[in-house]
């Protein structure tokens, strides 16, 4: 009898398959590898890729060694996620409770959010040349609109019931915004905080393509033009690897949130 | 001859590690063209045994059979009738109904005909094509028990049937449902927490201990209902205000009690 | 159409924001026309690209280029991600044999396979499909999976005791239970693909809408540069409406 496709697999069986799904990929992986369909730069097989990455991290390629890279990248990541936040997440409460700001803003930010980020660089190129405002300035563009949007939402979805109970309870205008919807608000902000981390994150990839001289995208791209595929597959798993940090950190403290409130 | 057998039924479940059981040596016979009402307190195991029947799930030792047949899978010989409905929200209510005779691979003319007819036995002209949302509760559960009907099944599990019902609509359903039954007998195995139904409903009634459940007595309420009469009596109200009626629901009653009590 | 009071908003905050800038760039020169163009300037050369051109086409043979490759890279993913989704949401253990290769793959930014792409590929169309197809999968896979993972068990019960057979249940239960989940992914997989074409097209594109990006910052051109990002915008906003009214049309039954 067939079991429910939700009842989750025994531990010992899910880890059993997913060891055979790994070896079954990467076996295929350095089969197509080993075939030599083309030059062997083609594709390299996933033990060079790790050979390579570990390489990059003592001996410097494109200026710098992959961890100067990486934090080369998460410092600019950081100050474009920051400025998203700092902006978004207040713009958006504020939207949230003031219709009238609602209506202003929207049609500006609807105009504007369809452009995606990397649609951005032409023009950071143009008014940052090659400075730091230019990655900045896209990934504010990709982490900007979430930041806004899960605080918008957190503040206009508060349930009307709490604002009741304040106003019952004879709170004025401004310990209501304090103690109660700004609280309120908190899980929908730390979602959108998230999201907009992780499209920073993407942005950034975008905009070191493109626009930098230092950071993981720029080391990826130098690997491409020197033709050194491993160079770029240890790029993209650096990319990948840090992403993934990032995403888990922030799920981890959205959870911690939302226990706390007994959401989950 | 469409019998459900329960014979020796024994059924634990894993939860963290260790093994709970739910059943405890259940054997309970349903006659062909017999109802019969299962009763007990909260998880005594009634769903269980509705599920272990319509096979969802199967015993740990003993077994069921239907019609003479052991049960093994789920199928269209043992009709299921869901306490949330579980129409597909998708289809209309024809779509619905006829879903399982196309299972069945029934010739069209043969199944447009028994659909038609059973939406007159369930009085639904007129709301062939409308979709589940736009049907009350009770509408809903018509369709639902329409859809296991048209099946021709061999037995007819219906697990708390009129559980999501307001107070009235359920009134109203169970006075249908008596009503079908004259037109269209069958054997039922159905579950409820309300006596008043069981009592009103069923020929028979078994009641259950509490976990691991066990059939605890089963009272002949056929018996009672033909020398009383209570079938001469249009409306439901009429009989439950017999004094036979409630000495059989104040029997139940006090049996179930014995249960909770010792369960508190 | 009725004029709200929302659309009366909306034009009065557009036309102040225009006001604005025509009177910073044109009027008072407060902002350079060298960084920042001016609305002439903007509709002046949103005229030479539709008329004359710019990059080796019009704005409607780059919007066009562009449209082709998004559709294409879209449909593939779409259908391949939308079939892998439905097995590893049905199937526990396709899932658990599935999971690690996916996992691996999945954290990649869609972006991060352009240099890849332009190693095996080259600069031609291929590579930008390959770069498309791979931020349209992920979230079509993750959110399929998720939409079939999460039916009400009812359905799928109701559907057994039914005697439905795979095929059918498939199409006729899963694929329908999962709908709403499924357009969601979809609706980010096209997102997805536009961000990745333009990105893929500022690179290095022989045509598209990227290419007139790439070519006027180069040119140092902002007025074109604008005229190209409001072609982005506007393809995007069409695509997503065109999606938006399939999956109305998909699911007549969450009409009222």
């Amino acid at each position: 009898m067939a079991t429910s496709h939700k009842v989750p697999l025994a531990r010992r069986e899910a880890f059993l398959l997913g060891v055979l799904g790994l070896c079954c990929f990467l076996g295929i992986w350095t089969a197509i590898a080993q075939l030599h369909l083309a030059s062997p730069q083609f594709l390299p097989t996933p033990y060079a890729v790790l050979a390579r990455a570990i390489h990059l991290v003592s001996e410097p390629f494109a200026g710098a060694t992959l961890p100067l890279h990486l934090l080369r990248s998460l410092e600019r990541y950081g100050y474009g996620v920051m400025l998203a936040a700092l902006l978004g997440v207040p713009l958006g409460l504020g939207m949230g409770w003031y219709g009238w700001l609602d209506h202003v803003i929207t049609p500006l930010f609807d105009a504007l959010r369809f452009i995606a980020p990397i649609a951005w660089v032409p023009f950071a190129a143009l008014w940052f040349g090659t400075g730091i405002g230019g990655p900045i300035l896209i990934i504010f563009a990709g982490a900007f609109p979430p930041c806004l949007i899960g605080a918008y939402r957190g503040a206009r979805f508060v349930d009307a019931k709490y604002v009741e109970a304040a106003r019952m309870l004879g709170s004025g205008g401004v310990r209501t915004l304090i103690e109660v919807l700004l609280p309120a608000s908190v899980p929908s902000i730390i979602a959108g905080l998230r999201v907009g981390a992780g499209l920073g994150w993407q942005s950034l990839v975008g905009a070191e393509l493109i626009v930098a001289s230092a950071g993981v995208g720029y080391l990826m791209v130098q690997g491409q033009s020197n033709v050194s595929t491993p160079t770029v597959m240890a790029g993209m798993l650096a990319i990948g690897a840090v992403g993934l940090l990032i995403d888990v950190l922030l799920r981890a403290a959205e959870s911690l949130v939302r226990r706390r409130r007994g959401l989950t | 001859m469409s019998a459900i057998v329960f014979e020796g039924v024994h059924k634990s479940f894993q939860r963290e590690g260790k093994w709970l059981p739910a059943l405890e040596d259940v054997s309970l016979t349903v006659a062909d063209k017999e109802v019969v009402a299962l009763v007990g307190p909260s998880g005594c195991g009634k769903t269980t045994c509705l599920r272990l029947a319509a096979g969802f799930d199967a015993p740990s030792s003993g077994r069921v059979m239907v019609g003479g047949r052991v049960v093994t899978s789920p199928g269209p010989d043992r009709a299921v009738v869901f306490q949330q409905f579980a129409l597909f929200p998708w289809k209309s209510v024809v779509g619905n109904i006829e879903f399982g005779l196309r299972n069945k691979g029934l010739a069209t003319d043969v199944r447009l005909d028994r659909v038609a007819r059973v939406i007159k036995l369930m009085g639904l002209e007129g709301y062939e094509t409308a979709f589940p949302h736009q049907l009350s509760g009770g509408m809903q559960q018509r369709v639902a028990i329409a859809r296991a009907y048209v099946l021709d099944p061999d037995a007819l599990l219906m697990d708390e049937p009129f559980g999501a019902l307001d107070a009235q609509t359920r009134v109203i359903m169970q006075e249908e449902l008596v009503r079908i039954a004259r037109v269209n007998p069958r054997t039922v195995l159905f579950i409820t927490h309300a006596v008043d139904e069981a009592v009103y409903l069923a020929d028979r009634v078994a009641v259950m201990t509490r976990r691991p459940g066990r059939i605890k007595e089963v009272v002949d309420v056929r018996s009672v209902r033909a020398a009383e009469g209570w079938n001469d009596l249009e409306r439901i109200e009429e009989v439950m205000d017999l004094a036979s009626f409630v000495h059989v629901r104040t029997h139940i009653w006090r049996s179930l009690r014995d249960e909770k009590g010792s369960a508190n | 159409m009725p004029i709200s009071r929302r659309m009366i908003h909306a034009g009065a905050t557009i036309g102040v924001v225009l006001t604005a800038w025509a009177l910073l760039t044109e009027v008072t020169h407060s902002i350079s026309t060298s960084r920042f163009p001016s609305p002439l300037q903007f509709w002046q050369s949103a005229k030479q690209i539709t008329t004359t051109g710019y990059a080796d086409g019009t704005l409607l043979s780059h919007a066009l280029h562009s449209l082709k490759l998004v559709i294409m890279g879209f449909a593939v993913a779409a259908i391949i991600g939308v079939a892998l989704g439905l097995l590893m949401g049905w199937s526990r253990r396709a899932e658990a044999v599935i999971n690690p290769a996916f996992l691996l793959i999945r954290p990649i930014p869609p972006l991060a396979w352009i240099p890849l792409a332009i190693l095996w590929l080259g600069l031609g169309d291929g590579a930008k499909i390959m770069v498309i197809f791979f931020a349209a999968f992920v979230p079509a896979v993750i959110n399929t999976a998720t939409g079939v993972r999460t039916i009400d068990e009812h359905f799928i019960e109701a559907a057994r005791m039914l005697g439905t057979r795979r095929r059918r249940l498939v199409c006729e239960v899963l694929i329908p239970g999962a709908a709403p989940m499924i357009f969601t992914g979809l609706r980010l997989s096209l997102q997805a693909s536009w961000t990745t074409l333009v990105a893929a097209e500022l690179v290095g594109a022989l045509a598209g809408l990227g290419r007139v990006l790439n070519m006027a910052q180069q040119d140092i051109y902002p007025a074109m540069v604008m005229v190209g990002m409001a072609a982005v915008g506007a393809l995007g906003w069409v695509t997503t409406r065109v999606l938006a009214e399939a999956e109305r049309l998909a699911m007549p039954w969450l009409s009222p």
